[in-house]
């Protein structure tokens, strides 16, 4: 007789295995020791041998389904039988394991609509699981479904779905006097007031998954709708339903954890920093005259300095004049805490990714050891190479968008900090100075402010603040005393 | 003394060498124990940055191409173990257990919490509460931090690969991924609780708990 292989018990507790991938082909022949199948459960992956020498005759399962211990997933026909014997076994396979697989959906597959006397087909395609390769039988799931030929004759005579009902029989099969006593049961029931004629079950599926059984057609007994009705409803549902979203998606983009916790802070920021705003034009010649005469006496171990070390250093002398602005407001404590430390996060996009490392204690280190600290940083960042601490603690961020040519924008504050300047691009435009139409260099500062932090006075005097370090420069390289300003 | 047939283990200290090299040492147990000789053993040790596929990885969990993995410089594998890609990198201690379960009672799933049992133990250590979660091999911090993941290979009882403790490692280098295609879950490691902690100082904790479990 034909050897009929069935899913592996590797465990007390294993209940289930998923057949990863078939190695044989159906008509292959198999040696003893050769490996037939992939088989994968929990987190381990196993290579299932034949034990049995022979050819492929069926292979009873689609790679990626989930199936059952001690379930058919092949048969291998032994040397020397004929199609006879492969046929009595074919009845002896699909009758000793009932216990059915459940195959994954392939989109191919069609459903076919299940047939009165055979209600025992297996659930039609569920959408692929998101989560995971494993199906969860729904709640109606009667694929282990069994009932006597007398049973099964009554049922389709009356249009009754045996997934209904529950069997006395020995192993649960349904016997005819279930059937009996179900008809009765219905003969019994209350006409449903609002005209919706269904069984009791299918009335309580519907429920329980929110359908409204207005919709689905009934096929039971006098028209009434089975839970088999509202399980062909819900699949025919779902059908459309992912029809619809392939015609409305090309594909999916899957997110970074960091980019997840970002989404998480920005929507956290917006629903509960009450923003507002603030801008400034600041004319930057006297800025860019210095950066350039600065990195024109460049000396080898001091870095060449840039718009962001000029604006991080004016960032954190202002932020040491206006100590309520580098502060958090604490919702569960209803106070306004004051940072020890400043801590300038620098908005950096690598690779589209959107990190912040952190320049730390600000207050008290020149305008080179910033530079050389945020160069370090942005390095790391390119690289990939941020540790955590990296890009903890910010008490404030800068975002630049100036070398992209926006002109000017408002950053979303970073929660738990209470404010992000935004700064736009650095280029010479037409400007009024006493009366006279001039080129001068000019940026435009945004400032992004939480209202229960600062007010929109306090904030202007500190975006102020910012403006008149940067219009008069020499105070940002005062403390540098390797040069003199 | 104990009879000759009672399992034994023996532990091998490797340092850090390359994946492919360590797959060919665990080849050559493996042989040994299907061949009915050897003794089971761990390898411990630390690749360099590595990504590994299991055979149940799903596409979506690695947004980058080989070729990107690699030009970000990791070595890209597919193996033949359960679960969903991985990573390995420096301050992650790594250890394949290459044992005949046949001789250990024929029982994966014992075998997978008992893997799980020697890294809370290890964990507990150094004062670090881990546990298991329902359904998701692998050793948790809580619902969402996962500090250690198993995936192992299995042929006629004997097993393959093993598990990964995330010791002190670069937590970024896993962002290439999506660790055992669990998005939501988020790899941590031993020196968010206890830091400046090192592999060599784990490492005997490590081996006193398998010799306790196993040995």
């Amino acid at each position: 007789m034909p050897k009929v292989i069935r899913m592996p018990k590797l465990s007390d507790t294993m209940e289930e295995g998923t057949l990863l991938a078939w190695r044989k082909g159906v008509g292959d022949p198999i040696q003893r020791g050769e490996i037939l199948a992939d088989v994968e459960t929990d987190k381990a992956d196993m290579e299932f041998e034949s034990y049995t020498e022979g050819t492929i005759e069926e292979l009873s399962v689609e790679p990626g389904s989930v199936v059952d211990v001690g379930a058919t997933i092949a048969i291998i026909r032994l040397p020397g039988e004929t199609d006879a014997d492969v046929a009595a076994a074919g009845v002896e396979s699909s009758t000793a394991a009932p216990t059915a697989a459940v195959p994954l959906p392939m989109p191919q597959a069609p459903t076919e609509p299940a047939a009165p006397a055979s209600p025992a087909a297996p659930p039609p395609g569920l959408p692929p699981a998101v989560e995971g390769p494993r199906v969860t039988p729904l709640s109606f799931d009667d694929g282990r479904l069994r009932a006597t030929p007398a049973a099964r004759r009554r049922s389709e005579e009356r249009s009754v779905d045996l997934s209904e009902l529950e069997g006395s029989g020995p192993v649960g099969a349904i016997l005819l006097s279930d059937v009996e006593a179900y008809l009765r049961e219905l003969e019994a029931q209350a006409p449903e007031a609002d005209g919706v004629r269904a069984t009791p079950v299918a009335f309580r599926v519907a429920s329980d998954l929110g359908i409204d059984l207005e919709a689905v057609k009934g096929s039971g007994p006098a028209g009434r709708i089975t839970k088999s009705d509202v399980k062909a409803f819900l699949d025919g549902e779902r059908r459309l339903s992912v029809e619809r979203e392939d015609e409305l998606f090309t594909g999916v983009l899957q997110l970074s954890q960091k980019r997840k916790a970002l989404i998480r802070n920005m929507v956290r920021s917006k629903a509960e920093a009450p923003h507002f705003y603030v801008q400034m034009e600041v004319r930057a010649d006297a800025l860019r005259q210095l950066r350039d005469r600065v990195n024109a006496e460049a000396e080898k171990e001091r870095p060449r300095l840039t718009y962001t070390h000029l604006i991080i250093k004016a960032s954190a002398l202002a932020l040491e004049k206006f100590p309520d602005a580098n502060a958090t407001y604490r919702p569960e404590e209803r106070d306004v805490a004051l940072f020890g430390q400043i801590n300038v996060g620098l908005a950096v996009d690598v690779n589209d990714e959107l990190v912040a490392p952190t320049v730390k204690g600000c207050q008290g280190k020149n305008i080179f050891q910033l530079a050389e600290e945020a160069n370090q940083l942005i390095q790391r960042a390119r690289m990939r190479k941020l540790q955590p601490s990296d890009y903890a603690d910010g008490t404030f961020t800068i975002s630049n968008l100036g070398m992209f040519g926006v002109d000017r924008f408002y950053a979303i504050i970073t929660p738990p900090q209470s404010s992000i300047l935004s700064v736009g691009s650095i280029l010479p435009r037409a400007i009024v100075v006493d009366d006279e139409l001039v080129i001068g260099t000019v940026t435009t500062l945004g400032l992004s402010v939480d209202h229960r932090v600062l007010d929109g006075v306090k904030a202007a005097q500190f975006l102020g603040e910012i403006r008149r370090l940067l219009e008069n420069p020499e105070e940002l390289t005062r403390d540098a005393t390797e040069f003199g300003a | 003394m104990q009879p000759s047939s009672a399992p034994r283990v023996e532990i091998r200290r490797l340092g850090e060498i390359p994946f492919a090299q360590a797959l060919e040492a665990q080849n050559e147990l493996r042989e040994d124990r299907l061949a009915g000789t050897g003794t089971d053993t761990v390898l411990l040790l630390e690749h360099p940055d590595t990504i590994t596929f299991g055979r149940g990885s799903r596409p979506e969990n690695a947004p980058l191409s080989d070729f990107e993995l690699r030009s970000a410089g990791y070595e890209v594998f597919r193996i033949q173990r359960g679960g969903d890609v991985t990573y390995h990198g420096p301050g992650q201690i790594v250890g394949y257990p290459i044992f005949n379960l046949a001789q250990r009672g024929r029982d994966l799933h014992r075998y997978l919490r008992a893997l799980e049992s020697v890294l809370i133990e290890t964990l507990a250590a150094f004062g670090i509460p881990a546990r298991r979660r329902e359904g998701y091999t692998g050793v948790w911090i809580d619902e969402r931090r996962k500090i250690a993941s198993i995936g192992i290979g299995l042929r006629r009882w004997v097993t393959l690969h093993g598990f990964a403790l995330n010791v002190c490692c670069d937590l970024e280098r896993f962002d290439a991924v999506v660790p055992c295609g669990l998005a939501e879950a988020q790899m941590t490691n031993m020196c968010e609780f206890s830091a400046s902690l090192d592999v060599s100082e784990v490492l005997p904790h490590l081996e006193a708990a398998l010799y306790k479990e196993f040995g």
